[in-house]
């Protein structure tokens, strides 16, 4: 005979399959504010439901323990009270289940998109080519070299930012310019760490320079309002935006040196 | 919830919010400066003048801390000093509608009182207002204090002249700043955009000092011809904070135009009473700073748009605010606003192939693989009547012109006290597939929007304001299927336990 449990079997299972769907709820969307995708959730719940009772069915014992209770339901007399509870609202819950389903969902459809692709090798602009895996900013040298002079170079930076790419990056260069909730994919935050900073200054240059359209298809280029660069600024001024960007948010760009 | 109780929830929260604010504290100008000097300048200036690089790039300008003149301030009419508090609360909360973001994100709460000290410096303001606003006693929102505002508000031409009878602010006559800049009076239908917040507390402290460096004149002050007493600018800030438009207030959450299906004829007018309806969806327009001219002043700032279909048609509504009508030739259009004048216009872009997958056409006019219909509406000029346009495009440099009446795109549209409402519909279906979108039910389609303000800088095509790709549905009716599968699932789960049940019971014997 099974010892007797503090919460029975068959609750623990149910307790353990709701528990991880708030978890996932909680991770996703609150703790990292990424709605996760309705199709993705029930996959992993599948596995999760799987995995979960394949542990608690993997003795015979264990079994028995779990299908008890919902047999002693159906079957034991004295529980004739609870069965028509059951039998009336289990089929009202799949009836409604089924309405829901059918009556046509009015969401806008879900779209995902590669936030920072890989760049490519190679690329064009201002009518050159660039190698992406050599290419350095050509203003960093003077952070060490001559500290004046680097400063200035800031600060130019910063003028063309103020000028150009406030109306979406923001003043604070935080994602929340006053064009910003216009604007889908909203633009990039670059006071967050999971930004400029995980990035090499060439990858900066790339996306600055051949802006939205130069974007690979998996970063859904035809939604994203940032501009081509090599249109509108010189070569030098995107390479002291990049300075100012991170000068500002006090974050170190990545290069093959530190790696 | 009625507008009262909202008001009276909206003033309480905001009371919530006052008592936990902390109280002013002293800053120290020296550190002020090296803050300022790392956020301030680019748009204010190093000099406090309001002359950073940004300068001509932002509607509204900075502020010029030099002139000494704070809009948003609370002491007495009579003394253009701020108090502390009131620079404090622009600098953690910024200003809506303008590049000036809040600060208390980056800056910690001493830091921004060092700023005010700092800030208050340029135009010498070394001690506090000697008087402050007076507020008498709050009277509370209510139907009957609405009423008498609103009669203060129109009386003698006392707030509609610059505000205009639906408080739109809808053009009548030419506005000056102090340093002769252009300026408009405040769209008060839409209080969200308030710089100084919509609380009528907020509101009624406006209306008592004015807005330095504007027309907006002191209703406190004794010598004025329209003077009001405490009691009556408490009705008037109540009137104006009812003001409020809640469908031209964008829920970002709301991206679907839903569709309704109507039986019979669509409405053929945008001033058909069906239209109040149909659920309205609001986007926000951006001004068009991507590709070509760009244009960084903008002045429409939201589109309503509302749809329904037959059988046979779809039509579209599009209401947006625009505080000039303007027709190139009219006396009264270029009276009011800098010439040259422009028609104003507005268009609506489309796929000409509705995306299976999740690739659309690029989202300003197109690209070369996945061209779009734009249906463009134009106010027409003096001797022109409107116009609506029918274009295919494959990005701004591939157009076609193409022959909106072939199609059966046709436009009405109406103007009143600073609102626009066009009205476009199309047949679902065309002759020319392979050249124009043709509509089906219960699809996500793309769908995105632009504006051109002629009063404002658009005699070049590019100077318009725009949406992203957001969606058009048309809804499809559902008729009784879901209820009737969902009631045989039900039935075949209550049979189902039945027979369990009933097969069990031998057992258990």
């Amino acid at each position: 005979m099974t010892k007797k449990r503090l919460i029975p079997r068959l609750l623990q299972l149910a307790l353990i399959i709701i528990g991880v769907y708030f978890s996932f709820i909680l991770l996703f969307d609150v703790a990292l504010h990424q709605i996760i995708p309705k199709s993705l959730l029930t996959m992993y719940m599948l596995f999760v439901v799987a995995g979960t009772v394949m542990v608690f069915t993997f003795t015979e014992e264990g079994a028995q323990e779990l299908v008890g209770p919902i047999k002693a339901l159906v079957e034991d007399p004295s529980k004739k009270m609870l069965r028509n509870i059951v039998f009336v609202i289990v089929p009202l819950l799949a009836g409604y289940y089924t309405y829901t389903s059918m009556m046509p969902s009015f969401e806008a459809p879900m779209e995902l998109r590669t936030i920072h692709p890989a760049p490519p090798s190679k690329f064009k602009a201002f009518g050159k080519s660039y190698n992406l895996t050599t290419l350095e900013n050509p203003f960093r040298k003077f952070e060490k070299e001559d500290p004046a002079k680097f400063k200035e170079l800031v600060k130019e930076g910063g003028n063309v930012y103020i000028k150009n790419c406030q109306y979406c990056h923001g003043d604070k260069l935080d994602g929340n310019g006053p064009y910003a909730s216009g604007l889908n994919p909203t633009p990039l935050n670059f006071q967050d760490v999971g930004t400029i900073a995980q990035l090499q200054e060439s990858f900066l240059f790339w996306r600055i320079a051949t802006g939205g359209p130069g974007l690979p298809a998996e970063a859904a280029p035809w939604i994203s309002a940032m501009p081509v660069w090599q249109d509108y600024l010189t070569e030098d001024e995107i390479w002291k935006v990049i300075l100012y960007l991170y000068d500002y948010t006090g974050r170190r760009p990545r290069s093959w040196a530190n790696e | 919830m009625s507008t009262v109780n909202k008001l009276a929830l909206l003033t309480f929260c905001t009371a919530l919010l006052m008592a936990g604010s902390a109280a002013a504290k002293t800053g120290v100008a020296a550190k002020g400066k090296e803050i300022y000097d790392k956020r301030c300048t680019w748009c204010h200036g190093e000099k406090g003048d309001g002359a950073g690089a940004a300068k001509d790039r932002l509607n509204p300008p900075p502020r010029d801390f030099t002139s000494g003149n704070y809009k948003i301030r609370s002491s007495d009419f009579a003394d253009p000093t701020p108090n502390d508090d009131d620079v404090f609360r622009m600098i953690r909360d910024g200003m809506p509608n303008t590049a000036m973001p809040g600060w208390s994100s980056l800056l910690a709460e001493q830091d921004m009182w060092d700023l005010v000290a700092y800030v208050k410096s340029f135009a010498g303001y070394d001690k506090p207002p000697a008087k402050q606003v007076d507020y008498g006693t709050q009277i509370k929102s209510s139907a009957e204090s609405i009423e008498k505002g609103k009669k203060l508000f129109e009386d003698g031409d006392r707030c509609v002249e610059c505000h205009g009878k639906t408080g739109k602010g809808s053009a009548s006559k030419r506005l000056k700043g102090d340093a002769g800049e252009r300026t408009w009076p405040r769209n008060l239908t839409k209080p969200w955009i308030f710089r100084g917040s919509n609380d009528p507390k907020d509101i009624f402290t406006r209306i008592s000092t004015g807005i330095a460096g504007t027309e907006m004149p002191s209703f406190a002050d004794p010598k004025s011809k329209k003077k009001l007493s405490d009691e009556e600018r408490w009705h008037v800030a109540n009137y104006v904070a009812s003001l409020a438009k809640t469908d031209k207030k964008v829920n970002a959450e709301n991206t679907v135009i839903k569709a309704d299906k109507v039986e019979g004829e669509l409405p053929n007018t945008p001033e058909d009473e069906r239209w109040e309806k149909s659920a309205p969806t609001t986007f926000y327009l951006v001004p068009q700073i991507i590709g070509g001219e760009r244009f960084f002043t903008p002045s429409n700032d939201t589109i309503t748009v509302r749809s329904m279909y037959n059988d046979k048609t779809l039509a579209m509504l599009l209401e947006w605010d625009d505080r000039t009508k303007s027709i190139p030739g009219d006396d009264a259009a270029e009276k009011l606003a800098d010439a040259p004048i422009a028609e104003d216009g507005v268009a609506v872009q489309l796929p000409v192939v509705i995306p299976k997958e999740m690739q659309k056409p690029y989202f300003g006019m197109g690209d070369a693989a996945n061209p779009v219909n734009i249906w463009h509406w134009k106010s027409g000029a003096k001797d022109a009547t409107e116009t609506i346009n029918l274009i295919n495009s494959k990005g701004f440099k591939e157009i076609e012109k193409r022959d909106a009446a072939g199609v059966g795109l046709k436009s009405k549209a109406s103007y009143s006290d600073g609102t626009w409402k066009v009205l476009m519909y199309r047949p679902l279906t065309t002759s020319t597939p392979d050249k124009d979108i043709q509509f089906s039910e219960g699809r996500f389609i793309p769908v995105a929007f632009a504006a051109w303000d002629g009063s404002n800088n658009s005699e070049k095509g590019s100077k318009h304001t725009m949406t992203t790709w957001y969606w058009l549905l048309l809804k499809p009716a559902t008729g009784s299927k879901p209820l009737i599968t969902a009631l045989i699932v039900a039935g075949l789960f209550i049979g189902g336990l039945l027979w369990w049940a009933r097969s069990a019971k031998p057992a258990a014997r």
